[in-house]
C-alpha cells in the first residue's frame, strides 16, 4: 500500500545555505514526530510538505501527487505554522470562520464547524476577544484550530505546543492523540524530546538538513543509554550525598556545583541512579530542593550520533 | 445550500470569490484603513470650509478650488492608497508571516492575488468615492439642480476609478517581488509621476497620471495656478482608457505569474 505522505530525495537549498538533504521518507497513518535542534531542517520539511517551497530535487507527494502548486490537494490538509502571526484585527471566532469560508463551505457548516474547532481547544468563552488580546497560549491553540475546523485527513502541526504552559500541553497531546484515534495521519515536529515521546513512538530525528536516525523512539532511547547523563541535585547536604554515592560503580563521575549546594552526577544508567538516589536521600534524611538534567536534550543526543 | 464544486476543486472564480469576500471584511478592520478614511475626509473639511468662506460666489474662485480638490485626489489620495495598499497585498503577508494559512487552502495562487487586490481596490474606491462624492457636492452645492455636475461627478469617478485599478496593479507587482516595494513605490508615485507630467511632448505619456488628467471631464486653462495644477496635453479619452485597463491587465498578469512561481521566505 502507497504510505500517505512520500518524499523523494528531497533536498533544499536557500542560496549556498543547505536546508535539507538528500531526504527519503515514507510516512503513513498514526503521529510521527518530527525531531530536531532549532535550525535543523524541521521547518523546510514541513514546508515542502505543505507546498509553501519548491524542492531544488526531488519530490514531495501526497496520495502520489506532487504538493508544489497543486492547491486541490489542501481541502485534506490542515497546517499550524511555526509562527506566532495572525490577522491581529478580528477575533478569535472571526478568523477561524474567515478561513473556513476559503474552503466554500456554506454559512451554516462554517458555523458548525468553527464552535466545534473553539470548543475542542476549549475557547469558545473568548471566540469574541480580539486575536490581538490572546495569551501565547491562546493563540496557540487558535492556531491549532484553524488547521483542524475542515477535518482533513492529514494535520502537520509545526512546534505546535511551544509556548504553552505544562497544563495546555498536556491538553493539546491529548487532542493530537485524539486526532490519531481518528485514523489521521499527522506529522508533529518538535526539539523537545519528552513532548514527542508524549505523543507518538514513531520519530524522525533530523539535524543538518539530514536524517540521522527514523524509527520507533526507544530505539533511540537507547543510544542515550551509551551516552552519559548528566544529573544535577540541589540539597541540604550535597557532600553527604556525595559519599553515599562513593563505592557506586554504576557513577562516571562527581562533582559539586557553586557554592557547593548541589552533586553534579554522571552515569550510563540513570534508572539504576535514581532507585539509588532515593534509597540515599531517605536515608540520610538529606532533604532535596531540585533535580535537574542539564545535559537531558536532544542537542546531547544529536551531538552523539554526529561525533559517533 | 452547498456550492457546487468539480471533482478538481473549486473554479478560479469561486476561490477568487472567497478571497475577495474575506480580504474585504479584514480590510474594512484594519487600523490602516480608519487612518486612510480620516484622511479623506481633509478635502471634505477643505470643502466645508471654502464654502463658508466663500459663501455666495460662483465664479472662477470655486472653479479653482475645485480644480486644487481634484488635484489633491490625482496626485496624492489615490496615488498614496494605492501604493499602501497595492504593495501590502503580498508584503503583508509575508512581513507579518500570515501566508501559510492562506496558501495552504485549496485556492490558486493567481485567485489569492486577484481576490486580495479586488478587495483592497474595491476598498480604495469606496473610500475616494466617499470623499470626492462629499466634498465635490459640498463646492458645488449652488449647481445641485444642474444635471451636467452629475455627469461631470461620474467622469471623476471613472477617471479616478481607473487610476486605482492601474496604480494599485502596479503597486502590487512590485509587492510580489521587491523586499522593500514602499520605497520605490514613494519614489515612482512622488518622483516619477509628479516630474514627468510637467514635461511637454510625448514624455508625460509615460506616466499613469497622464492617462488619467486625460479622463477630466473639466481641466483648467490660463489662470496663475492652472500651470502648478495642470500640465496637459491629453491623449484620447478612449485610448486613456484602454491605455489604463491594458496596464492594470499587464502589472496584475505579471504579478500572478510572479506569486504562482515564488517562494516566500520569512525573515527570522
Amino acid at each position: 500500500m502507497t504510505a500517505v505522505i512520500q518524499t523523494k530525495n528531497l533536498s533544499k537549498w536557500y542560496g549556498n545555505v543547505l536546508g535539507l538533504s538528500d531526504v527519503s521518507l515514507e510516512i503513513d497513518k498514526g503521529i510521527t514526530g518530527l525531531l530536531g535542534p532549532n535550525g535543523a531542517g524541521k521547518s523546510t520539511f514541513m514546508k515542502l510538505v505543505t507546498g509553501q517551497l519548491r524542492p531544488n530535487i526531488g519530490r514531495v507527494l501526497i496520495g502520489g501527487r506532487d504538493v508544489w502548486n497543486n492547491f486541490h490537494l489542501f481541502r485534506g490538509i490542515g497546517f499550524c505554522p511555526e509562527q506566532d502571526a495572525f490577522y491581529e484585527d478580528v477575533t478569535g471566532w472571526e478568523f477561524l470562520t474567515g478561513l473556513l469560508r476559503l474552503y466554500g463551505f456554506p454559512a451554516k457548516e462554517v458555523t458548525e464547524r468553527a464552535v466545534r474547532a473553539l470548543d475542542i481547544v476549549e475557547l469558545s468563552k473568548d471566540k469574541d476577544r480580539k486575536v490581538r488580546s490572546y495569551s501565547r497560549g491562546m493563540r496557540q491553540r487558535v492556531k491549532f484550530a484553524q488547521a483542524v475546523a475542515h477535518d482533513p485527513e492529514i494535520i502537520i502541526l509545526d512546534e505546535p505546543l511551544s509556548g504553552l504552559d505544562p497544563l495546555g500541553k498536556r491538553r493539546l497531546i491529548r487532542l493530537i492523540k485524539d486526532f490519531q484515534s481518528a485514523g489521521k495521519t499527522i506529522i508533529v515536529s518538535s526539539h523537545v524530546l519528552p513532548e514527542i515521546e508524549a505523543m507518538t513512538s514513531r520519530v524522525i530525528m533530523i539535524h543538518q538538513g539530514k536524517i540521522l536516525a527514523q524509527g520507533d523512539i526507544h530505539s533511540i532511547r537507547d543510544l542515550i543509554e551509551t551516552y552519559p547523563h548528566m544529573i544535577s541535585i540541589r540539597c541540604s547536604d550535597a557532600r553527604a550525598l556525595a559519599a553515599r554515592f562513593v563505592p557506586d560503580k554504576s557513577i562516571l563521575k562527581m562533582s559539586f556545583g557553586p557554592e557547593g549546594r548541589s552533586l553534579v552526577v554522571e552515569t550510563h544508567q540513570r534508572d539504576a541512579f535514581f532507585s539509588r538516589l532515593q534509597t540515599a536521600v531517605v536515608e540520610g534524611g538529606i532533604e532535596v530542593e531540585e533535580i535537574s538534567s542539564p545535559d537531558d536534550n536532544l542537542q546531547a543526543v544529536f551531538d552523539y550520533l554526529v561525533v559517533k | 445550500m452547498k456550492q457546487k464544486e468539480n471533482a478538481g476543486g473549486p473554479s478560479f472564480w469561486m476561490s477568487f470569490r472567497r478571497v475577495f469576500v474575506f480580504f474585504f471584511f479584514l480590510g474594512r478592520r484594519t487600523g490602516r484603513s480608519r487612518v486612510f478614511f480620516l484622511l479623506g475626509l481633509i478635502p471634505v473639511a477643505i470643502a466645508v470650509m471654502f464654502r463658508i468662506v466663500l459663501a455666495g460666489r460662483t465664479g472662477d474662485l470655486v472653479a479653482v478650488f475645485n480644480d486644487i480638490l481634484i488635484v489633491f485626489f490625482v496626485t496624492f489620495d489615490i496615488v498614496i492608497l494605492s501604493l499602501f495598499y497595492g504593495t501590502s497585498i503580498v508584503a503583508e503577508e509575508t512581513e507579518g508571516r500570515t501566508l501559510p494559512y492562506l496558501i495552504t487552502r485549496p485556492l490558486s495562487k493567481p485567485a489569492i492575488f486577484l481576490g486580495k487586490y479586488a478587495a483592497y481596490v474595491t476598498l480604495m474606491f469606496i473610500m475616494v468615492s466617499t470623499s470626492l462624492s462629499l466634498s465635490f457636492f459640498i463646492m458645488n452645492g449652488h449647481r445641485l439642480r444642474d444635471p451636467a455636475i452629475y455627469l461631470t461627478f461620474m467622469k471623476y469617478e471613472g477617471s479616478l476609478g481607473l487610476g486605482i485599478l492601474a496604480y494599485t496593479a502596479f503597486f502590487a507587482f512590485l509587492g510580489t517581488f521587491l523586499k522593500r516595494a514602499i520605497l520605490v513605490g514613494l519614489l515612482f508615485g512622488f518622483g516619477w509621476e509628479n516630474v514627468i507630467q510637467y514635461f511637454p511632448g510625448s514624455t508625460q505619456k509615460f506616466s499613469l497620471v497622464h492617462y488619467m488628467k486625460s479622463l477630466m471631464p473639466r481641466r483648467p486653462s490660463g489662470g496663475p495656478l492652472s500651470i502648478l495644477l495642470f500640465r496637459l496635453e491629453p491623449t484620447e479619452p478612449v485610448v486613456a482608457v484602454i491605455t489604463l485597463v491594458v496596464i492594470a491587465a499587464a502589472f496584475l498578469a505579471l504579478a500572478c505569474w510572479l506569486f504562482r512561481a515564488k517562494e516566500y521566505l520569512f525573515e527570522e
